[in-house]
């Protein structure tokens, strides 16, 4: 087992330390790499804008970073596209892309369509739903990937106040984090305890990698690719950047709910895969909750379906517009 | 101005609008950045440091700091020796509690404190590099200031010690401000900000403070001063007690009085303060008056070159010039004897509250405006 405190030291940044843009590109150039932004959105009109403006004039206009920003959409209702491709991001329809493949909603599924879209050699997700948007969101992640080759996937962390009401609020959130996922990890993968956040929705990641990796469709995607790229490539090809703060939607414990579930049976099926544990029944997607209605409790069901894309690298057209050989 | 180099001057204005078009989302990208920085009076170092690293950013050589916390940059001219100043104010009345983040849609900025005045903060931050890219190069030295503890108790205080201890040849000066576009303020009234404090003791049966408070401004109303010299009182703020079923042992109002005349104001001052001491009682009741910021009148005629140009760039980009009210900043410039203007960037709506609003479709005229403006001045508008 990796030492985790050498790994913290080693592997864990903060985005102040890649102040200097110029530098970073200098370097990017120099090894000859392009980067991709992806935004994976659902009816984010709101914030939407803000993060295309801010990407776009600081990280392609003032420092050419970024070689394309890419909105990939779920289908929104709003004017979420709208807005995007007016302030200059490239916006795709997820059902659009390798329509052959169907159609699944769920944000993993605008992760695994951008892989065949965006042409970058690093792919950076960031949610749409960040409020206090800044350039740092993206450079604070791509940097370790510029500066160490050996690094494959960088996640951010957060000190994360939730935007509960007109004042910021100084801490919480990170719940299914600590009463779900860490409660695993240290049960079954002990050193990815050492991801301070590994729900968060920001992360840079080599394509070699993200190719190569399956892709559940809703709640499981983070959990899953911690396991798979831990598996894979070992603790070692993590670094983390502490990001400061992030302002976001406040989720309710329902909701959260259902992400727990859908994150628990992602993780089941890896627990299956990787023989830790095989005598698992047959887990119903049905999430079973609570309400009162005139005085009588009633159930509440909701399906979480956690299907998953396959990597990448197995699809033909994928194969065939980066010039692989069939499989 | 001549007349030819005139024209040629109010064509190239004319044309501004479109050429900026392509550095729009520069100054959003700004302005969000600004924005959700919060930066009440007297709290804006974080402001200013950003906006330092801007003007580094674009390849300003001279930038500094000051005392009470401006933020300098100056954009050398091809002539130099003289310097025309573009400045903005760069606290907001928010506190630093509230929740700064901006939203911005295709036609729209929302957000605390985006046109008053996150939006000229984020304009001197992008100057230098709208200019350059237009391909227009000053013979004056450009200075571009960011000045703090301008608002309530600031009292231009930032801008003020800026004139007074720079030794840079000033032709002019533009402040700049969000809102409203057509804004043109080139005089200040004489003006007198004012807090008055009540405060009753806990002990034996005396008004409430509110009661108190409340006499004080029926009386103040009532002085003589007011309407002569269009002398005039605006009643803003009002603050006091705790608590619906007790009486409230503490009162303040905040209110300015604003004249065409020095003297009528110091007048005031003085009726104000005898108020003050006439409704306090030795038995537990306390009015303090105190003064927290003042201007004097001054300014530019109506027919001064300054303004005569600006008139006339304005009305070139279809903008209706508004010189009704007048900017205390004036004042601050007329002390100095430089000559100066406010202008507006754009429209917005429900100003000073969390939801202030711009509007996108003027901006790129308002930063036009601006910049014909500044052109027109190194052209010797001012001379």
């Amino acid at each position: 087992m990796t030492d985790i405190n050498q790994w913290l030291s080693t592997n864990t940044f903060h985005h102040s330390q890649f102040w200097d843009l110029m530098r970073l590109i200098e370097e990017k150039e120099k090894q000859g790499l392009t980067i991709s932004l992806c935004i994976p959105t659902l009816n984010e009109e709101k914030t939407i804008g803000k993060e295309v403006v801010l990407f776009k004039s600081e990280l392609m206009d003032r420092y050419p970073l970024l070689d394309e920003i890419a909105v990939i959409d779920s289908g929104s209702t709003d004017r979420t596209l709208e807005v995007a491709a007016a302030f200059g991001a490239d916006v795709y329809l997820s059902a659009d892309i390798l329509p052959e493949m169907g159609y699944k909603r769920g944000k993993g599924e605008n992760l695994w369509k951008a892989i065949h879209q965006l042409r970058g050699d690093i792919l950076v997700y960031v949610d749409a739903d960040i409020k206090n948007i800044h350039p740092r969101f993206a450079y604070g992640l791509i940097a370790p990937l510029i500066y160490r080759p050996e690094v494959k996937y960088v996640k951010a962390f957060y000190d994360r106040p939730l935007a509960l009401s007109g004042e910021i609020r100084p801490s919480g959130g990170g719940r299914v984090t600590e009463i779900l996922v860490r409660p695993l990890f240290s049960l079954f993968f002990p050193e990815l305890t050492a991801i301070i956040q590994p729900l968060s929705g920001e992360y840079a990641v080599r394509r070699e990698v993200l190719e190569r990796i399956s892709f559940p469709i809703g709640y499981g995607v983070e959990t899953s690719h911690l396991i798979d790229v831990y598996k894979l490539w070992g603790l070692e090809a993590f670094a983390q950047t502490d990001l400061d703060q992030r302002v976001h939607r406040h989720q309710s414990t329902r909701d959260l709910g259902k992400m727990a579930l859908g994150i628990l049976r992602t993780f089941f099926k890896r627990l299956r895969r990787h023989d830790i544990l095989h005598e698992l029944p047959e887990l119903p997607a049905i999430l079973r909750q609570f309400q009162v209605r005139d005085g009588h409790y009633e159930q509440v069901l909701y399906e979480i379906q956690e299907e998953e894309r396959p990597p990448m690298i197995e699809i033909p057209a994928y194969r065939e517009r980066r010039g692989l050989a069939p499989a | 101005m001549h007349a030819r180099k005139e024209e040629a001057l109010l064509a190239r204005v004319r044309r501004l609008p479109t050429e900026l078009e392509p550095f729009r989302e520069l100054l959003l990208a700004n302005l969000v950045m600004f924005g959700e920085i919060p930066a009440p009076t007297f709290g804006e170092e974080e402001r200013i440091r950003f906006l330092q690293q801007r003007f580094t950013e674009c390849g300003l050589q001279n930038t500094s700091t000051d005392e009470v916390g401006n933020g300098v940059g100056i954009l050398p001219g091809r002539s130099g020796g003289r310097s025309i100043l573009v400045a903005a104010h760069a606290d907001t009345p928010f506190s630093a509690t509230v929740n700064h983040t901006l939203s911005l849609l295709p036609d729209l900025v929302t957000g605390p404190g985006v046109a008053d005045n996150s939006i000229g903060m984020a304009l001197l931050a992008t100057l230098p590099t709208l200019l350059e890219g237009l391909d227009i190069h000053l013979e004056s030295d450009l200075v571009l200031l960011g000045h703090a503890r301008s608002l309530g108790r600031g009292n231009l205080q930032g801008l003020r010690f800026f004139l007074e201890h720079s030794e840079l040849p000033l032709r002019a000066g533009l402040s700049v401000e969000g809102a409203q576009l057509g804004r043109l303020h080139y005089t200040s009234k004489a003006t007198l900000g004012g807090e008055v404090t009540v405060e009753v003791d806990e002990e034996g049966e005396l008004p409430s403070a509110i009661a108190v408070l409340n006499d004080f401004i029926d009386a103040l109303q009532s002085l003589p001063q007011l309407g002569e010299e269009n002398t005039e009182l605006v009643l803003g703020v009002v603050e006091g007690g705790t608590s619906f079923k007790t009486a409230a042992r503490r009162a303040a109002l905040c209110f300015q009085v604003r004249s065409d005349s020095d003297e009528r104001v110091e007048a005031m001052g003085r009726a104000i303060e005898a108020l003050a001491h006439d409704l306090s009682r030795p038995t537990g009741i306390t009015v303090r008056f105190e003064i927290i910021a003042n201007s004097h009148a001054g300014g530019l005629a109506d027919d001064h070159e300054l303004i005569l140009q600006a008139r006339r760039v304005m009305t070139s980009l279809g903008i209706q010039p508004q010189a009704g009210c007048c900017s205390s900043a004036a004042s601050s410039f007329a002390e100095k004897g430089v000559p100066a203007l406010t202008l507006g960037l754009t429209r917005a709506r429900r100003l000073n509250q969390p939801d202030e609003t711009i509007e996108l479709g003027p901006l790129m005229r308002g930063v036009a405006q601006l910049i014909g403006i500044l052109m027109a001045i190194d052209g010797g508008c001012c001379d």
